[in-house]
């Protein structure tokens, strides 16, 4: 709209008569051709990708329709990834969420008092966001390691003596991915709920102070509806990185121990680049890109019917 | 700030045109693309400029990889699908060469300078870089699965180095026992679901004549049974080695926590150098076997090849030639620790001075066995990994891993082969 006022104050001239609305499109044309260059041409390419059987290293490139698809139907692997895909995100996010809010909360009080500590401890808390993935998950294989890492001393200090074996036994392995990613997505989590906390009108809060409301009633009654919106919002972003996660499981246990924390990005990852199955693996990959779109999807559903509830 | 980068812009755009522009029209610019050598780089780089006194008007510029194998092959797999790769020299390990050969991404070397002959180099490699009777790739630098033992913790138990697995194991369960330190372990090796497991496994199978994706069905699953039982019923394995790779075990061993570590001849000079907890401490000897048979190495190490789309071929094949020239190898063996693929180097007295431990080698470098010879054998590899890593950790029992990794192959490899002889025009 904005351009099409811009062009409205200058159209006085003579030959700048075209419409409000071409001139719009001229001037997004730039941009557009750059989303669809960077986003959508690489999509299509995967797409076209998934209809093929391309296998260069025995000379095979040919058109099969959907057979990768159907093949993906009857592929165990897939099927047991996708699960441990869908575990890990559950279980992550259904994690992130309660913490980041109790964080976001803690947060949002303390730096209601404008203390140099409330700054210190936002800024502390998104460090393990800050940090790359593949250092973080590094630092955690040593604090995982079995015989001299942080956490089985700990847990020893505490009276727990058997070590676990967090990543070589395959019950622990999935959890300790799980543990990690928490840990360094929590804070981001808290900090899309504090910027939701912000926003809010404290003014609803007070007079329900006013009224006697005491923390928990303001807080469910008031806080947390106010916040939904939002809290979808995080939802969204972080089931999205959750379903596509790699590098975090990748550095930690590559798939292993007996593919028990093989997510779908791990395996899509194999077939690609690993054992170079061009058209399966882009199969895959669409797969994963349609499980994100319908999950999403889901949540945009929910916010919309929030929005309309709520006006 | 904005004139700064219209300098910056300015100097770069200045310096290509400089570059472009060199007087001598006739040279010839070789990429020589290789995964990150271990020790001084400078070493390399040294080697090269004196090969660009030798050819007047060639220049190498050197583009390193990550150290990381499986890195490098994703970077080979995306620039050489393509057709033309901007690089003309490459490094590959020995398991890719046959992939990368029918992919036709690597030129046959059938017109080597003279001082390539095949019979000076180790049989193993040269076996693994012929495709079709034509040979593709050079042998580098050699790598083989060796035993690292604490000498000095046997020697207190009068004991020998092991030859066979059951004297391995009851050293270990002696030494543990008598220690009874609870810090240290029996025997350590690369049981992570990766490549370094699938070697493991082919040595101990290969230790009783058997082997993985064919052969005798019931040893090979008594050599699978026995690599769990290491963990499982002999305990001298923890179960952390479900997650080891080479460097944890390196470290484990280094630190002198570990009585024996499978691992590749990288580890010795690192576990002999300054400072380290066991130098002077340990012995290397082949992998042991199954008794009545005799252990097999599996063969490593890296290879060097020609991309076919290449404009340069002849400056690549000069370039290739001079690497893996006696001289260079022995100034690679000798300042970096890197094996010589090259036979004779191993009768050299002042090199068997410099590195006596090129006498224990060798022995296994000549017998050291190359995985599956095919262009599918990473296809294999990744999908035997899971199984192995089940059976590692002890979800799976030896029966049903080794079911499965056959079906796989049985099923994988008359489709591929089908589909590459449809494939082919």
């Amino acid at each position: 709209m904005k351009v099409a006022d811009f062009n409205g104050q200058k159209s006085d001239g003579p030959g700048w008569n075209l419409s409000e609305r071409i001139w719009g499109y001229a001037f997004v044309a730039p941009a557009m051709t750059l989303v669809s260059l960077m986003a959508l041409a690489p999509i299509g390419a995967a797409l076209w990708l998934s209809l093929r059987h391309r296998l260069p290293i025995f000379g095979v490139d040919e058109f099969v329709g959907l057979a990768n698809y159907l093949d993906l139907l009857g592929d165990e692997r897939f099927w047991a990834t996708l699960r441990t895909t869908l575990y890990f995100t559950g279980l992550s996010v259904g994690l992130e969420l309660p913490i980041g809010l109790g964080l976001a909360l803690l947060l949002d009080a303390l730096t209601d008092e404008r203390t140099r500590f409330g700054r210190l401890a936002q800024t502390v808390a998104i460090v393990p966001w800050a940090v790359p993935t593949v250092v973080s998950a590094q630092m955690w294989l040593w604090l995982y390691q079995p015989d001299y890492g942080l956490l089985n001393y700990v847990l020893a200090r505490i009276g727990i003596t058997v070590p676990i074996d967090w990543l070589a036994d395959p019950r622990w392995a999935i959890h300790a991915a799980v543990i990690m990613e928490v840990w360094k997505t929590t804070p981001f989590a808290a900090l899309m709920l504090l910027a939701g906390l912000k926003a809010l009108p404290w003014e609803l809060r007070a007079a329900a102070r006013v009224d006697g409301a005491g923390w928990w009633d303001g807080f469910r009654s008031i806080t947390l509806p106010l916040l939904t919106p939002v809290i979808l919002i995080t939802l969204v972003f972080r089931t999205m990185d959750a379903v596509r996660v790699f590098d975090a499981v990748y550095v930690l246990t590559g798939g292993g121990p007996g593919n028990t924390t093989e997510t779908l990005s791990i395996y899509a990852y194999k077939t690609l680049f690993q054992s170079l199955q061009l058209g399966y693996g882009s199969a895959l990959a669409t797969a994963m890109f349609l499980i994100s779109a319908i999950l999403s999807s889901f949540y945009v559903l929910l916010l919309r019917r929030r929005m309309r509830d709520t006006t | 700030m904005t004139r700064a980068w219209i300098l910056l812009f300015l100097m770069s755009v200045l310096g290509c045109t400089q570059r472009d522009d060199a007087p001598d029209a006739a040279s010839t610019v070789l990429i020589f693309k290789h995964g990150r050598l271990s020790g001084d780089e400078r070493m390399l780089t040294g080697l090269l400029r004196e090969f660009e006194r030798r050819h007047p008007g060639v220049t190498v510029r050197e583009e390193v990889l990550p150290s990381s194998s499986d890195q490098q092959h994703q970077y080979y797999t995306m620039n050489l699908d393509g057709g033309r790769a901007p690089f003309d020299v490459l490094s590959l390990d020995v398991i890719w060469v046959q992939e990368f050969a029918k992919a036709g991404w690597i030129a046959p070397l059938d017109d080597l300078p003279p001082t390539i002959r095949r019979e000076d180099f180790f049989p193993g490699p040269i076996e693994a870089a012929t495709w079709d009777g034509e040979l593709y790739a050079v042998p580098w630098y050699i790598d083989a699965g060796v035993l690292y033992y604490r000498k000095d913790l046997l020697e207190r138990y009068a004991l020998d180095s092991p030859r066979t697995w059951p004297e391995l194991l009851r050293a270990a369960r002696l030494v543990l026992d008598a220690e009874r330190d609870p810090t240290l372990v029996g025997f350590v090796w690369q049981g992570k679901q990766y490549e370094g497991l699938v070697c493991v496994t082919l040595e101990v199978l290969r230790s009783n004549g058997s082997d993985l994706w064919a052969g005798d069905r019931d040893r090979a699953e008594e050599g699978l049974q026995f690599l769990r039982d290491l963990v499982w019923t002999y305990k001298i394995s923890p179960l952390s080695i479900g997650m080891a790779d080479e460097d944890s075990t390196r470290l484990l061993f280094g630190e002198g926590r570990a009585l024996f570590m499978r691992n590749w001849p990288y580890a010795w000079s690192l576990l002999q150098r300054e400072g380290s907890p066991v130098r002077g401490k340990i012995g290397v000897v082949p992998i042991p076997a199954f008794p009545g048979f005799s252990g097999v190495s599996v063969l490593g190490g890296w290879l060097l090849a020609v991309a076919k789309h290449s404009p340069h071929q002849k400056e690549a094949r000069d370039l290739i030639g001079f690497l893996t020239s006696p001289d260079v190898q022995r100034r690679m063996a000798m300042e970096l620790g890197y094996n010589p693929t090259r036979i004779a180097l191993y009768a050299e007295q002042t090199m068997l001075d410099a590195k006596p431990i090129f006498k224990d080698l060798f022995p296994i470098f000549l017998s050291a066995r190359p995985r599956p010879i095919t262009p599918y054998y990473l296809l294999l590899s990744q999908a035997a990994q899971p199984e192995l890593s089940a059976l590692v950790v002890g979800t799976k029992d030896p029966r049903d891993v080794l079911r499965a990794v056959r079906r796989q192959g049985d099923w994988l490899l008359p489709r591929l082969a089908r589909a590459s002889a449809d494939g082919e025009p």
